[in-house]
């Protein structure tokens, strides 16, 4: 399975999603001739329409280089997913911990997933950067940053 | 109208937002991957309190500041900071071997400052004259506005145009997530209040050009450590100023054309112009071996796109590059729509863009000097600290926007979805298109009809309308003619 197939698939299945989606839009009174599913409804036709026309073209089209990529592919996507993932526990844990032990906490792990080390220093810049930022949001710029629960502690 | 240019320099804090937004520029477009759009992203968020004005010539620039950026990098360490600097390497690091880095990046931020105030001219001269016809557009011209800048996929989807509709198609449906524009019913929001207001551009942005970037940089190794000493800018001397006059032109028109062009952007720029100055240069035997015109032309052009990128993103309110479309979603969280109406409706923030471009090539000189250290001491940094730091910046900086981790979330999404994207080879700025001219072009669509009690010959019976249709079929059957006679020569 050559890349062009996949996306034309994956595609045509967006397509599909998108277009049962739109159906469900409820009917209104106020619509008018297009209504609320009109262009909806043809952005799932077109994107489907297209989604076959590319994977017509990945059957007779030749991709040399994909195999050598997606040993690659594979390691680059692990990484990917370790950077989402930190992003994604940053989300859950600053409503918590609050934006500061968050934003240092993040800086760190990243750090080290980027090939860093941990130790002193690494721990002295990650809590040095994350007061720089509430610094600047909070106090400089007056953007409130998640609190988490210190302020009930006070 | 120059007075009240003069005036607002000093009644609105223009110079202040000029000078941070060319040295914040300077450091993103030094950064190795870091290109102006993604500069321009990561700067978006800080922008959503500060009023209109000031707002916008900090991330207009930016653009100025990354232009000139990218060449520290490619002079010094043959690493293009930005794709538009790439034709810089040649001569420029050329030159740094012969031990006269110091001039190169004397030359580049000369040229750069030339090709700026040039594109400014241009800027100026051709803008106010596109959107003279404001106050004649009716919902059924706006909504042909939106079809032809949507017609534009076609002309950025180079490598191909099934993929580039595709995104474009996308970015149409991601527009229509929120509330309907003329019933008030919820579409696509699963019962989930934070999408009721649809998905700001700004997430798709930040998401697409900023958090996807990180992704692929976290795969890559890091770059070469620059000695500090090595790094003395000398500005050109008056005997240079006229050698350097000639390929600066060439640079200054091949970046004009190239700017309004769809897709042209810097890079395109700055690669035909270094070719037209070595055709046209007395001594094309030094070219390639530390030619000072090598270096002049491709920086005139691609800071004079800086400035001409904006002219059909202005008058029209269509983004022609991806930093652009990125200044684009700076007026939306503000509340302005580019296009005809902004001259008549807000002309006080264009005349203070225009001010603060002006303000931005002259600070680029000031501060491009002083920042060289600063640039070195950047990019000498270790990459994973810089990393980290960039991904606090940016999820910071999207909280900021409304205060909300689900945004925070939603520019993650955005940013997976733009590494599969590349991935797949499939190009960001069609998508951002959609985005930003779905909600345009559906809304003014369906008004129309209504208006003419759903007759569709509407459209054709608008004089502006039927015009713009007609550009816009041009420049879709163009687009085809070119991707067919592409395919004929690859398969010959």
């Amino acid at each position: 399975m050559n890349r062009d197939f996949a996306l034309g698939s994956l595609m045509l299945m967006v397509a599909g999603s998108y277009y049962a989606a739109a159906t469900l839009i409820p009917e209104s009174q106020l619509a008018d001739a297009v209504g609320p599913q009109g262009l909806p409804r043809s952005y799932a036709v077109v994107l489907a329409l297209l989604s076959l026309v590319l994977i017509g073209q990945s059957r007779w089209r030749v991709h040399k280089d994909e195999d050598t990529e997606s040993s690659h592919s594979s390691r680059a996507l692990w990484r990917v997913g370790g950077m989402l993932l930190i992003g994604v526990l940053y989300i859950v844990a600053a409503p918590w911990i609050g934006y500061i032990p968050a934003l240092a906490a993040l800086i760190m792990v990243t750090t080290y997933y980027q090939g860093g080390l941990i130790n002193r220093r690494v721990a002295l810049v990650s809590v040095s950067g994350a007061v720089f930022f509430w610094l600047l949001f909070v106090v400089l710029l007056g953007i409130p940053q998640p609190a988490g629960f210190w302020p009930s502690l006070f | 109208m120059f007075s009240t240019l003069f005036e607002l320099l000093f009644t609105t804090p223009i110079v202040p937002a000029a000078f941070g937004g060319v040295a914040w520029g300077i450091l993103g477009g030094a950064l190795p991957g870091i290109s102006p759009s993604i500069t321009m992203a990561l700067l978006l968020p800080f922008t959503y309190g500060m009023d209109p004005t000031p707002a916008l010539v900090m991330l207009a620039s930016t653009y100025v500041g990354a232009e000139y950026g990218g060449s520290i990098p490619a002079i010094l360490i043959r690493t293009p900071g930005t794709n538009a600097a790439a034709a810089t390497v040649v001569d420029g690091y050329a030159m740094k071997l012969q031990g006269k880095a110091g001039e190169a990046l004397g030359i580049s931020l000369y040229s750069g400052f030339i090709g700026g105030l040039f594109g400014l001219i241009v800027l100026v001269l051709l803008t106010e004259r596109l959107s003279s016809v404001a106050l004649a557009f009716t919902p059924a011209a706006y909504a042909a506005l939106g079809v032809l800048g949507l017609s534009i996929i076609a002309s950025l989807s180079r490598e191909s145009l099934v993929k580039g509709l595709m995104a474009g198609v996308l970015g149409l449906m991601i527009s229509t997530i929120g509330t309907d524009p003329v019933t008030g019913l919820n579409r696509f929001t699963f019962d989930s209040p934070e999408l009721l207001s649809g998905i700001p551009p700004i997430l798709v942005m930040v998401g697409l050009y900023a958090i996807s970037e990180l992704f692929v940089q976290s795969g890559e190794p890091g770059w070469e450590h620059v000695p500090r000493e090595k790094a003395r800018i000398k500005f050109p001397n008056p005997a240079m100023w006229k050698r350097l006059a000639i390929p600066q032109l060439i640079g200054s028109v091949i970046g004009t054309i190239e700017g309004v062009m769809p897709g042209g952007g810097g890079t395109v720029s700055s690669f035909l112009a270094y070719n037209e100055a070595r055709r046209w240069s007395k001594h094309k035997e030094e070219f390639g071996h530390g030619s000072p015109e090598g270096v002049a032309a491709p920086e005139a052009a691609n800071n004079t796109v800086a400035c001409t990128a904006l002219i059909p993103m202005l008058s029209l309110g269509i983004p022609s590059s991806n930093s652009s479309a990125v200044l684009l979603g700076g007026f939306l969280i503000h509340g302005l729509v580019p296009g005809p109406l902004l001259f008549v409706q807000h002309s006080e923030v264009i005349n203070g863009l225009y001010t603060g471009l002006f303000t931005a090539n002259v600070a680029m000189v000031i501060v491009g000097y002083l920042m060289m250290t600063p640039c070195l001491w950047l990019v000498s940094r270790p990459k994973p600290f810089l990393m980290a730091f960039i991904y606090a910046l940016v999820a910071s900086g999207v909280y900021a926007i409304e205060n909300s981790l689900f945004h925070v979330g939603v520019a993650l999404g955005f940013g997976v979805l733009g590494y599969a994207m590349r991935y797949f080879k499939m190009p960001f700025l069609p998508m951002v298109l959609g985005v930003v001219l779905g909600f345009m072009v559906e809304s003014n669509y369906r008004r129309a009809l209504v208006l003419s009690g759903g007759d569709r010959m509407t459209f054709l019976q608008d004089r502006i309308s039927a015009g713009l249709l007609i550009v816009a079929v041009i420049f879709l059957t163009g687009s085809l003619v070119r991707h067919a006679m592409d395919h004929r020569h690859a398969r010959s």
